[in-house]
């Protein structure tokens, strides 16, 4: 241990500064709300007009098993027999990267920032090739999630707050989101039924949280929802029970959507192609 | 301009239960055992050439080193090929892309390398970015964000040479600029070799900015390559306790 000795005055000089000051590249942190908020959460996408937005981004968020895809599909039917033309958006369909995150998912070869980064240029690349010429078109977009899962992810692996949110800063404020609340205990029983199995990210496998599966889904998303109830206040998401029937929920949301687009009647029963999903 | 202080580092112990700062935080060089230094500077600068060299002494001197490329990782590798082949890439998706692959990197290679007493060689880093896509319209602060979890260098060499005899390098030596690379995203010029010209321009432009707020040493890329040379050994030396990094073999004698 010789050496160790010979180099104790470095480390004395360093003891010095037992709070090292931050190092001279660091500004202080992001977004203070800045011109364009309205349209984005902090800054303004390069090379585009927000005023050219003619249709509505509608999101719905919410865990795994809460019941979003099957109101989206139901909201995009009753929408067109309303004569409104819909596109919908989700994680991981991009062209630019979708396929590739589906494979560093399966490989799992993949650390957490890299993957909030690659789900993050999923998102922009759908937001400049698909949602903003859609809404630009008067087109309503279902967004099935959106930023706040993605936050809420990075956010519950450790990354920073402040580091997720301004990654998304020029995203696009939603006119509505909805948040289909449920919890976890009945979550896990609808993906289970889905699948007959749960799958690894679903449970945050990735976490070491627990060996055992129930429990690690249960933890998991536990600190997901946590997440969510942070944003739902500072965001004001519409809050629902998605625990309530597929109809009740269902005619909550197009209550609300009926609202913000000027829709009389929200009378709505599905075709019988999708007859169903009414539960 | 006043040039960083040789930066001393804590004598490696026993590992403390967390020793890094949250992702999404800066990492500032004292957090690390090991030591990083980085060249900067617009293509045909010289800093590659430089590096190598740099690379080569440490080499033969029998350092613990790794040596990284930007653009570099495996993982992202596809994504970026078809993104650039189809043109599929945005001033925003083209930053991040590059992010990620740079988070892979640094999350799986040069913060362990770091954190393992390495001398870790960047040939281009975050600067890079900040450089070219600030020059694409991205947002500077968006940009400062994004990078945040990228430690700080010990030492950051910014080659700097004027925009004419470095765009002539580049365009004698090359056949053919990629669409990406000449900055034809932009709209700048039809003409490849125009357009490569004044997207370089503004990259000068926003690499001249941060020499004060970034601490570069700024080198001159005109001079004659082993005086440059000899001059960037000579910082790296005074700079970086390099026996920390010589053969562990010596350390035990």
């Amino acid at each position: 241990m010789p050496d160790l000795e010979k180099e104790k005055p470095a480390a004395a000089v360093t003891t010095e500064t037992p709070t090292p000051p931050p190092p001279p590249s660091a500004k202080p942190a992001p977004p203070a709300e800045a011109p364009g908020q309205q349209y984005f959460f902090g800054e303004p996408l390069v090379g585009f007009d927000p005023s050219e937005i003619t249709g509505s981004l509608i999101v719905i968020e919410g865990m795994d098993g809460s019941g979003r895809s099957t109101q989206i599909t139901l909201l995009q039917e009753w929408l067109e027999s309303e004569g409104f033309a819909v596109q919908t958006s989700g994680l991981r369909r991009s062209n630019l990267v979708g396929r590739d995150i589906d494979e560093l998912l399966a490989k799992n070869a993949v650390t957490r920032l890299t993957l909030a980064l690659m789900y993050a240029t999923d998102f922009f690349d759908q937001v400049e090739h698909r949602i903003l010429p859609a809404l630009r078109s008067g087109t309503i977009v279902l967004a099935d999630r959106y930023i706040f899962t993605l936050i809420g992810r990075g956010v519950v692996r450790g990354i920073n707050r402040d580091y997720m949110s301004g990654l998304y800063a020029m995203a696009l404020r939603p006119h509505l989101t909805f948040w289909l609340n449920v919890r976890p205990e009945t979550a896990f029983g609808r993906e289970f039924r889905k699948a007959q199995a749960i799958s690894y990210w679903e449970a945050g496998r990735d976490m070491s949280l627990s060996h055992d599966l129930y429990w690690s889904f249960i933890r998991y998303q536990t600190m997901i929802k946590r997440e969510f109830e942070v944003m739902a206040k500072k965001h004001n998401f519409s809050e629902l029970d998605g625990e309530a029937s597929v109809s009740a929920v269902n005619k909550l949301l197009r209550q609300r959507i009926a609202e913000q687009l000027g829709i009389r009647s929200t009378k709505y029963t599905p075709s019988s192609a999708l007859s169903y999903l009414w539960r | 301009m006043e040039t960083q202080d040789a930066v001393l580092k804590p004598a490696r112990t026993e590992p403390a239960k967390s020793t890094l700062p949250q992702p999404g935080r800066p990492v500032p060089s004292r957090a690390y055992p090991g030591a990083l230094i980085v060249v900067e500077g617009t293509d045909g600068s010289g800093k590659s050439t430089q590096l190598y060299l740099l690379k080569r002494w440490l080499e033969i001197g029998g350092y613990r080193l790794h040596f990284t490329e930007w653009n570099s990782s495996p993982l992202v590798k596809s994504a970026t090929r078809r993104g650039k082949q189809r043109r599929l890439l945005t001033p925003t998706t083209f930053s991040l892309l590059h992010a990620a692959d740079f988070a892979d990197r640094c999350e799986r290679q040069i913060m362990p390398l770091l954190q393992g007493d390495y001398l870790v060689l960047a040939d281009r880093y975050i600067y890079t970015a900040f450089a070219r896509d600030s020059a694409r319209g991205c947002s500077p602060r968006w940009l400062r964000n994004l990078y945040r979890f990228a430690p700080v260098p010990d030492i950051t060499f910014y080659f700097r040479a004027p925009l004419d005899v470095a765009v002539n390098r580049i365009l004698s030596g090359r056949p053919k600029l990629k669409y990406y690379e000449a900055g034809m995203d932009l709209g700048m010029s039809y003409d490849r070799a125009e357009s490569f010209r004044l997207f370089q321009a503004r990259i000068l432009e926003e690499y001249d900015k941060m020499v004060e707020t970034d601490n570069f040493v700024v080198l001159d890329g005109t001079m004659p390559v082993n005086k440059l040379q000899k001059q960037m050994r000579d910082i790296v030396a005074s700079k970086i306790d390099l026996k920390r990094f010589a053969p562990r073999a010596e350390a035990a004698e």
